[in-house]
């Protein structure tokens, strides 16, 4: 199995985010080719809690310009990991 | 809660302890305005919730603003809660900060010293009385004359002290002609010192159209280095004399004079009521500034260095605002001076000392008579103000209030107060001027500076003597 941190790369702070926590959810950017079932294995053996459901979006990277270049920024997938009633929170968003 | 001690006979530490609610509402303060200037990626300007601040930033960055809102308060309630007087900045040491825990700090300051007062009631002091004399009135009128005298051109006479000379010069140095040395038609007022030393004495008695030569030493310390220390031989010619002449004292050079009088005994007996008012307001102020010093001097009090201080800076200021009405300032005064600034300072310091401990002592007065100034008081003076000014009193007021003039008007209408209180309580011996002669004569000059200045200073003695102008 992938070593959990390939799968969830870092937590995504933003103020919708922390918004979220609220509603006990909590936002990571993840592999790009990681999947629900593998997510939340990963969010529960990392941070110690129970897993009630993943959403994923896939994310487009933003047109960026060089010069003459255009490109793109990498695409990534984002998690929205909801958290059973009575699990503990995730820390690091602290 | 507040626990303070002194350690010092001017110095108290204090140690504030204000209770966590108030430090926590103080952190949510800061918070709200530490925020707003906050930038972080996935957040708008100024929505960054406060947990993520603190666990991005450090607790650490709400502290400094609580504290800016904390302290200060907390301090000058502290203060007032103790009764302690402070006099100076004080200084904060932190002792610990932190949510849901009380604010602790410690403060050191200085405190108005304690004063053992003298017996303050009944302080004897001799008093010089002085009534105006024909003299004065002569003197008075001599020196009018002479500031309306005409210079009047004189043919045959030998040139005096005070006469205006119109000369042609040639100056030498070891037969050389020199920069400045050569002048056509200049008038030079003799004895008026204008002229490097010995020049103007030479040329006394010559007549008109005489031939003079003139020996005279440039001074070692002439500006003009290259001048300093040498002999110059000067050829003068007078071209002209004119001599002084004072008009005559009667009714027409009153009516010249001022529009008031018609007669000359009307302009006289005005002039000797000007004189006695003067004079008398003069002798007032001398007796009060005594006795004040007087008391000062009996009564104990460590004056401490901060107040010396900030009498020498008000002085000093004071005299540079003088030196700039003459186009000088305080600095190239001082290059002028022999000894520099730091000698100035030196001879001011010993003023300011008096003047500070004096200020002490008539506090301490004050406080333990309980003399207040009231409302009424300090409103009939403003009102005189406003009278005086022909302005609007309530608009007067509010100005004053503004400008914190109401608290120092308040101050010196209680100076007025311990002062009266002071001088009714004297003990004054009268001595005759003639006995007192020698002493009076080097305090006379200091009286006459203090006369305009007096009032202003609710008569507490000013430091001030009339500061002579630097010999350029």
């Amino acid at each position: 199995m992938k070593n959990p941190h390939d799968i969830i790369l870092k937590p995504l702070i933003t103020e919708k985010s922390t918004a979220l926590i609220e509603e006990n959810k909590y936002t990571f950017v993840v592999g790009k080719n990681a999947n629900k079932i593998e997510i939340k294995k990963a969010v529960e053996e990392l941070f110690d809690v129970e897993v009630r459901a993943v959403n994923t979006i896939n994310m487009k990277g933003k047109k960026r310009r060089v010069g003459v270049h255009q490109g793109y920024r990498p695409d990534w997938k984002k998690a929205v990991v909801t958290l059973q009633d009575g699990s503990k929170p995730i820390e690091i968003f602290e | 809660m507040y626990r303070w001690e002194k350690i010092d006979n001017n110095k108290v530490r204090m140690e504030i302890e204000i209770p966590d609610t108030e430090v926590n509402a103080a952190l949510d303060q800061a918070y709200r305005k530490v925020v707003k200037g906050i930038n972080l990626p996935g957040f708008r300007k100024g929505k960054v919730p406060r947990r993520v601040l603190e666990s991005r930033f450090g607790p650490e960055i709400l502290y400094e603003e609580a504290l800016e809102i904390l302290v200060n308060p907390g301090y000058s309630k502290a203060v007032k809660e103790c009764q302690l007087e402070p006099i100076d900045q004080p200084e904060f040491e932190l002792v610990q900060i932190e949510k849901d825990k009380p604010l602790i700090f410690k403060v050191t300051v200085d405190v108005k010293p304690e004063v053992e007062l003298c017996d303050y009631k009944g302080i004897t002091v001799e008093h010089v009385r002085e009534e105006v004399t024909p003299e004065d009135m002569e003197r008075y009128l001599e020196s009018l004359l002479e500031q309306h005298a005409r210079l009047v051109t004189v043919e045959d006479a030998e040139l005096q002290e005070k006469d205006l000379a119109v000369l042609d010069f040639e100056g030498k140095i070891d037969g050389n002609p020199f920069e400045g040395g050569v002048s056509e038609n200049y008038s030079l007022e003799i004895g008026s010192h204008t002229f490097i030393p010995g020049f103007e004495e030479q040329l006394l008695g010559a007549r008109k159209d005489e031939k003079r030569e003139v020996k005279a030493t440039f001074p070692e310390d002439y500006f003009r280095e290259e001048l300093a220390g040498k002999e110059a031989v000067f050829e003068v010619l007078i071209k002209e004399i004119k001599r002084p002449q004072l008009p005559e004292l009667n009714d027409d050079f009153v009516q010249e004079l001022t529009e008031e009088f018609s007669t000359l005994e009307e302009f006289k007996a005005d002039v000797e009521q000007k004189l006695k008012t003067s004079l008398e307001h003069r002798q007032k102020v001398a007796l009060e500034s005594k006795i004040i010093e007087k008391a000062a001097e009996n009564s104990k009090v460590d004056v401490p260095e901060v107040l010396i201080e900030r009498e020498l800076e008000a002085s000093l200021a004071e005299f540079e605002y003088y030196l700039r009405m003459q186009g000088l300032d305080l600095e190239r005064y001082g290059e002028l001076l022999e000894g520099g600034l730091e000698e100035l300072k030196k001879e001011r310091r010993v003023d300011a000392t008096k003047h500070a401990r004096a200020n002490l002592v008539l506090d301490a007065i004050i406080k333990q008579e309980g003399i207040t100034a009231s409302e009424e008081e300090i409103e009939k003076q403003i009102r005189e103000i406003a009278d005086r000014q022909e302005v609007d009193v309530a608009g007067i007021k509010e100005q004053f209030s503004k400008q914190g003039r109401l608290d120092i008007m308040a101050h010196e209408i209680r100076y007025r107060k311990v002062i009266d209180l002071l001088v009714k309580h004297a003990n004054v011996i009268e001595v005759e001027k003639a006995a007192a002669e020698e002493e009076a004569t080097d305090e006379k000059d200091t009286v006459a500076a203090r006369e305009t200045e007096a009032d202003a200073q609710a008569g507490a003695f000013p430091a001030e003597n009339s500061p002579e102008k630097p010999e350029a």
